[in-house]
């Protein structure tokens, strides 16, 4: 056993922290939040919900980039596992300022108003200090999207947006910018003295992978293992079904599945780049890609979520799905013994399975241009805009000819049904007929034969029946509209 | 007047206030869990503990057998057992407490719990309910004029039924107490509540130990909401039961998803409405039934359903009226207060008759608002009897019309509709009028303790909470203003029973008015006592003329005589020359609402000791393929009479409005048919975010207005904005409304969720 099993190295605020798991009788799938509530001097970071939804754990992660430059940006701490903020430096507001010492986002909360009954505030006041370290002036639409993962019950936001106006004025200059180079030696040192994490307590196991070679063999030899490629959504396993989770490879300090390639027919991105990462990369080639990862989760989510989880995890409403189908996108699955590439409309098989192997893992997903004749939309119909889980989702596809012909045609839902599927018979109707308002109303028809969607705490069956009809008749009134 | 922000802004922000989980406590302390029934309604046949108290690391696994005292602790009726003793009534019923040594222990010993149930059929709807005839109370009436005469005479009638959802509080904080047995019966309890009198009293019973041994502390709650009036009982009551059986420090926190499942909810409502109007839009009469879910157990509910009968006219004056009110018992969580108690579920009904009249009679809704208002010296007497004085509703209908631009609004709402298929827009003005005081009489009371130390600052302990609503800023800010000393001179001490005995719920919006005027009497008898030595001393030191007692002026930092203004000490000195000169620097002080009373046999009174007004105009714009709505504007005139702090009214104002508006749209409850909440984490329950809120909010207080007979002329402001959301649900109501353009009345209720628009906009097409 090489003298640094067990161990976890990163940076609380400016200080160094090691943690042996097996030494510290610590569990490795102890959040981070968790983590920081048992410490005495970090009381300040709490629990609102524990699965994301709430923002009122939120901290701050800085990171360097490959040209060494440090990236603030906000995490919800409940959905994080200790050993995968190895090698990074995590920020609490007690390290953004103290009463007597107020960092500007803290001062400007204040001065506006901006807290009632204070629970949601450190989380706010975490958010807001990634803003103001990553933006000058920003604008409200920026403001309002930084802010979208955090939750108040008190005051109506309206003072909250003020303090962001306010503060965020300085060029991100506080006293964390004096500190940056050193930050980036320290995390630097800590990554060379232990580049992948293994972890083996009594009764789990928990691997940290800086290789995608690495997480292959491991993958080999823990078949069954858990992925975690972001793990906003495996981390519910263990905040709110309470289950002990034996095995897991966690892909997030793999650096090379964080790419983005532009390529002259397609875009390919990395199974590990983040989703918000992605949103920003495909505003202009994928704009219906952009529009759905725009309301997608929150920034904290986003930040966190990935193309391999999201795909990975098949779920019969995953915001990501649909609108890749749309796109046609393929998916690259690889295993020790080579890669494969796989039609993201073949992909998932039934609800939660999909073609992927044991040993395999997604690497890349390849999303092909489009043709500037051709129409992509996505649509999210959810209870409430943003930070919500779709009721019905869909990603449609059209071609039609200069006569106004459909050539092609793809209309693929999320929420219908067991997986993302498509209306097959809407879809064969409205091939190679006139794309009028008189044959999408026909087809809307079909599209309710298609499906026998659920009831349950998002709508009842009847609503999503509607839901899918009409976002057809929408898609139509946009396109002609574009 | 000087900004001054909230007195615990700078902890808040920086994450140093202090809640009860944050409290740091030694290894020593146990963590508190409940072992909960799986279904709404059944007997226990038998069940075995056995394994789970094997376990390593569990301290006490206790039932109904092992509580000390009584078991039970409904705040007012007394229909609920502390655990569940043969039968369960609820899912989420308390059976067992565990008390392991930390969180994974006490789950594994949740797993390796044995029970055995019976099932019985369960009670899931008001209509179910009613069926039965499972009234929870007998019912109340409040009736006024005739509705016979007036309905045989009607030009119009309108009938139907409103379906008012609940809501959950969501207050980020969880439910959390923390308990240390003492010596003796001794036991400090900490609890995030808002009515540490109850907890005491609760606690005293459960344990059957006298109040005197129990001391409730509370420093801060983060969120209240109504949520923590009498459900913070609850979970104080099982952590002190732990305590006192392991004798041992104790914590219970409830985690989000437990919290939702088992705690009260604001009550839903059906309410069955039938008016009677002339042709223009005039009311003459309506007959309402309330019928309320009261869950399993009364709580609060028999309160907050005089509250919705009391509010059931809004601002209109209806010559005959008469309100039934019917709580009906069901296997679901019992329901309980939420800011606007009752009121909220009261007034949708009238809200819903008056946009009614307007749809059938084609005139403008705000219109027919304006000519059934309450008058200002005629037509201004409630159903239940009292008049309604200095009346604000014609001032801020005035001046909102105006900065609202609501008639040229109203127009280019008009003139988009008529040009676009898929999106309409709507618009809606409404009124509030909402009563202050607890309709409980004897509940308006409050007390204060004030300690001047003599270094010259000073001490305040009063009877109310601090929930985020700047409880304690005003409170600091009226004894610095009444001792005319600097604001940081004091202190407001958190809230403890041991200090302030025989307290009232922080409840009723009522926190300032009766803990403000509670505070103003000790520091009147304070000036009074240091005024009698300080004129003393100057007459001692000055031969010529006498200082009179009440001439003595405290200003400034300064105390003086205001007849020779030259005779002057500074605060700090008074009070050490009154130290020295042996007067007692302590005081309580008390308070007592005048003149507030209501006879519930005859159903009538002046419950209320003054009425708090407020308007607004929202505008919304409705994608009708997909139901989302688009929040436009909104526009908000309040009325606070003259504000302590106009930047923590505005904040009341705001909050409450868009947690309002979070009632009326997003927040929805649903069960499964076994009584299971399906909602039961933000995930699927949706409280407004930042992109929620209106993209032009204009929050004006209403000015020139102040309010006779309260502290500094101020009025309550927690709870009577969160009615100001009517006007976003009427304005979606419009919206849909202008799909057949307004020719046929749409199926609406509250919550007004995408997937409830889109079932009205179909059947309204399909009509």
């Amino acid at each position: 056993m090489s003298k640094n099993e067990n161990i976890v190295k990163f940076m609380l605020d400016n200080k160094v922290v090691e943690i042996d798991f097996e030494k510290d009788n610590i569990s490795p799938t102890t959040t981070v939040l968790k983590y920081l509530r048992k410490t005495p001097e970090h009381k300040g970071v709490k629990e609102g919900c524990g699965e994301g939804d709430c923002g009122a754990c939120t901290v701050v992660i800085a990171d360097y980039d490959s040209h060494s430059k440090l990236h603030y940006k906000a995490y919800t701490s409940c959905l994080i596992f200790l050993p995968s903020i190895h090698g990074k430096q995590i920020i609490t507001v007690e390290g953004v300022g103290s009463s007597d010492n107020m960092h500007p986002v803290q001062s400007a909360l204040v001065e506006t108003d901006g807290s009632q009954c204070g629970y949601c505030t450190p989380g706010f006041t975490m958010s807001m200090f990634a803003l103001y370290k990553e933006y000058q002036k920003p604008s409200k639409d920026v403001i309002l999207d930084a802010l979208t993962g955090n939750l108040c019950r008190c005051t109506g936001y309206r003072p909250i947006i003020e303090a962001a106006e306010k503060s965020c004025v300085r060029n991100g200059k506080d006293h964390f910018s004096d500190n940056e180079n050193a930050t980036v030696e320290t995390l630097k040192k800590i990554r060379k003295e232990i580049p992948s994490v293994k972890i083996e307590t009594k009764k789990q196991k928990y691997f940290l992978p800086a290789t995608v070679k690495e997480a292959l063999e491991l993958k080999m030899k823990y078949p069954k293992a858990i992925i975690i490629n972001g793990g906003t959504d495996v981390a519910l396993r263990v905040t709110k079904k309470k289950e002990l989770l034996s095995e897991i490879i966690d892909l997030t300090g793999i650096l090379e599945l964080k790419y983005a390639k532009d390529e002259q027919n397609q875009m390919v991105f990395g199974s590990g780049i983040c989703l918000e990462d992605v949103r920003v990369i495909v505003k202009n080639e994928f704009s219906a890609l952009y529009d759905m990862l725009s309301i997608f989760g929150s920034k904290q989510v986003r930040n966190r979520a990935t193309f391999g989880g999201s795909l990975g995890s098949a779920s019969p409403i995953g915001d990501t799905a649909p609108v890749l189908m749309a796109y046609d996108a393929i998916l690259v699955l690889e295993s020790l013994q080579g890669t494969r590439e796989i039609q993201s409309r073949e992909f998932v098989t039934g609800y939660r399975q999909t073609q992927m192997k044991e040993n395999e893992l997604i690497v890349a997903v390849k999303i092909p241009k489009i043709d500037k004749s051709e129409i992509v939309k996505s649509y999210k119909i959810s209870k409430r805009k943003d930070l919500d889980i779709s009721t019905v989702s869909s990603g449609f596809r059209l071609k039609k000819s200069a006569k106004n012909i459909v050539e092609e045609i793809c209309l693929v839902y999320g929420g219908m049904a067991a997986t993302t599927s498509r209306s097959k018979q809407a879809e064969a109707f409205l091939l190679g007929k006139e794309w009028t308002r008189e044959n999408i109303e026909k087809a809307m028809k079909l599209v309710d034969e298609d499906f026998t969607p659920i009831s349950d705490a998002r709508s009842g069956a009847e609503a999503r029946k509607i839901m899918a009809r009409n976002l057809l008749l929408k898609f139509y009134n946009d396109s002609i509209c574009n | 007047m000087k900004k001054i922000v909230h007195e615990s802004a700078k902890y808040h922000v920086t994450g140093e206030a202090v809640y009860i989980d944050d409290m740091l406590v030694n290894e020593q302390c146990l963590h508190g869990v409940l072992y909960t029934s799986p279904i709404a309604h059944g007997k226990i046949k038998s069940y075995d503990l056995s394994a789970a108290k094997a376990l390593s690391g569990i301290h006490a696994i206790l039932t109904y057998k092992d509580i000390p005292g009584h078991n039970q602790m409904g705040p007012i009726f007394h229909d609920e057992v502390v655990l569940a003793e043969d039968k369960v009534e609820f899912i989420g019923q308390a059976i067992f407490l565990i008390a392991a040594e930390n969180e994974e222990i006490a789950e594994e010993a949740k797993r390796l719990i044995k029970i055995e149930f019976e099932e019985l059929e369960p009670v899931l709807t008001i209509e179910k309910s009613m069926e039965l005839g499972n009234l929870i109370q007998p019912p109340r009436k409040i009736e006024t004029g005739n509705i016979e005469e007036a309905f045989k005479s009607a030009k119009n009638i309108i009938e139907d039924i409103l379906y008012v959802g609940g809501q959950e509080h969501w207050y980020l904080e969880t439910q959390t107490a923390l308990c240390f047995p003492g010596e003796g019966q001794e036991i400090k309890v900490y609890s995030s509540t808002q009515n540490p009198s109850e907890i005491q009293a609760i606690v005293s019973e459960v344990l059957g130990i006298s109040k005197m041994q129990v001391e409730v502390d509370m420093r801060r709650m983060g969120g209240g909401f109504g949520g923590k009036e009498s459900e913070a009982n609850h979970i104080a009551a099982w952590t002190a039961i732990l305590a006192v059986n392991t004798k041992r420090p104790v914590k219970m926190r409830f985690f989000r998803d437990e919290d939702q499942k088992i705690t009260g909810k604001r009550h839903r409502f059906l309410l069955k409405y039938k008016a009677a109007f002339d042709n223009d839009g005039i009311i003459s009469a309506i007959d309402v039934e309330q019928s309320t879910d009261a869950g399993w157990a009364t709580d609060l509910t028999m309160s907050i359903l005089e509250r919705a009968m009391m509010h059931a006219e809004n601002s209109y004056y209806i010559p005959n009226m008469r309100i039934i009110g019917n709580a009906w018992r069901t296997n679901l969580p019992s329901n309980t207060a939420y800011r606007g108690f009752g009121g909220p579920q009261g007034m949708a009904g009238m809200e819903t008759i008056i946009d009614r009249i307007a749809r059938k009679l084609k005139i403008d809704a705000a219109e027919i608002r304006f000519r059934n208002f309450m008058g200002m010296e005629e037509r201004n007497t409630t159903p239940y009897g009292q008049k309604v004085e200095n009346n604000r509703l014609f001032m801020l209908w005035e001046q909102i019309r105006k900065t609202s631009d609501y008639q040229n609004r109203r127009k280019k709402v008009d003139e988009f509709n008529a040009k676009n298929e898929f999106v309409k827009r709507g618009l809606a003005l409404t009124p509030i009028k909402f009563g202050i005081s607890f309709t409980t009489s004897f509940l308006n009371q409050a007390g204060a303790l004030v300690h001047v130390y003599n270094d010259g600052t000073v001490l305040v302990s009063h009877g109310g909470t601090e929930m985020g609503q700047g409880l304690n800023t005003k409170i600091k800010q009226v004894a610095a203003l009444e001792f005319g000393i600097d604001y940081d001179k004091v202190r407001v001490n958190s809230t403890n029973t041991a200090r302030v005995p025989n307290t009232s719920p922080t409840a009723a919006s009522s926190g300032t008015d009766m803990n403000g005027m509670a505070v103003k009497n000790a520091v009147d008898i304070l000036k009074s006592r240091i005024s009698e030595f300080i004129a003393k001393k100057f007459n001692i030191e000055n031969a010529d003329s006498k200082s009179k007692i009440e001439n003595i002026v405290f200003e400034n930092d300064t105390v003086f005589d205001i007849q020779n203004t030259n005779r002057r000490i500074s605060f700090k000195d008074a009070v050490s020359a009154s130290y020295l000169g042996r007067v007692s620097l302590s005081s309580t002080g008390f308070y007592k609402t005048p003149g507030v009373h209501f006879d519930r046999a005859k159903g009538t009174g002046n419950p209320f000791f003054y009425f708090a007004f407020g308007m607004s105009v929202s505008e919304i714009e409705l994608d009708v393929l997909t139901g989302r709505t688009k929040f436009l504007r909104a526009d908000i005139l309040h009325d606070v009479g003259e504000s302590i702090n106009p930047d923590i009214d505005k904040g009341q104002v705001e909050g409450a409005f868009i947690q309002g508006v979070g009632w009326v749209t997003t927040e929805e409850m649903k069960y499964d048919g076994k009584g299971n909440l399906l909602n039961h984490s933000p995930d699927t329950y949706k409280i407004p975010s930042i992109q929620d809120i209106p993209e032009i909010f204009n929050v004006n207080l209403l000015q020139n207005a102040p309010n006779p007979n309260t502290i500094r002329r101020s009025k309550a402001v927690g709870e009577p904005p969160f009615m100001l959301a009517f006007s976003t649900w009427l304005a979606i109501k419009d919206a849909i409304s202008a799909v057949t353009n307004h020719e046929i009345e749409p199926e609406f209720r509250i919550p007004a969720t995408n997937e409830n628009i889109l079932l009205a906009i179909e059947k309204i097409k399909r009509f």
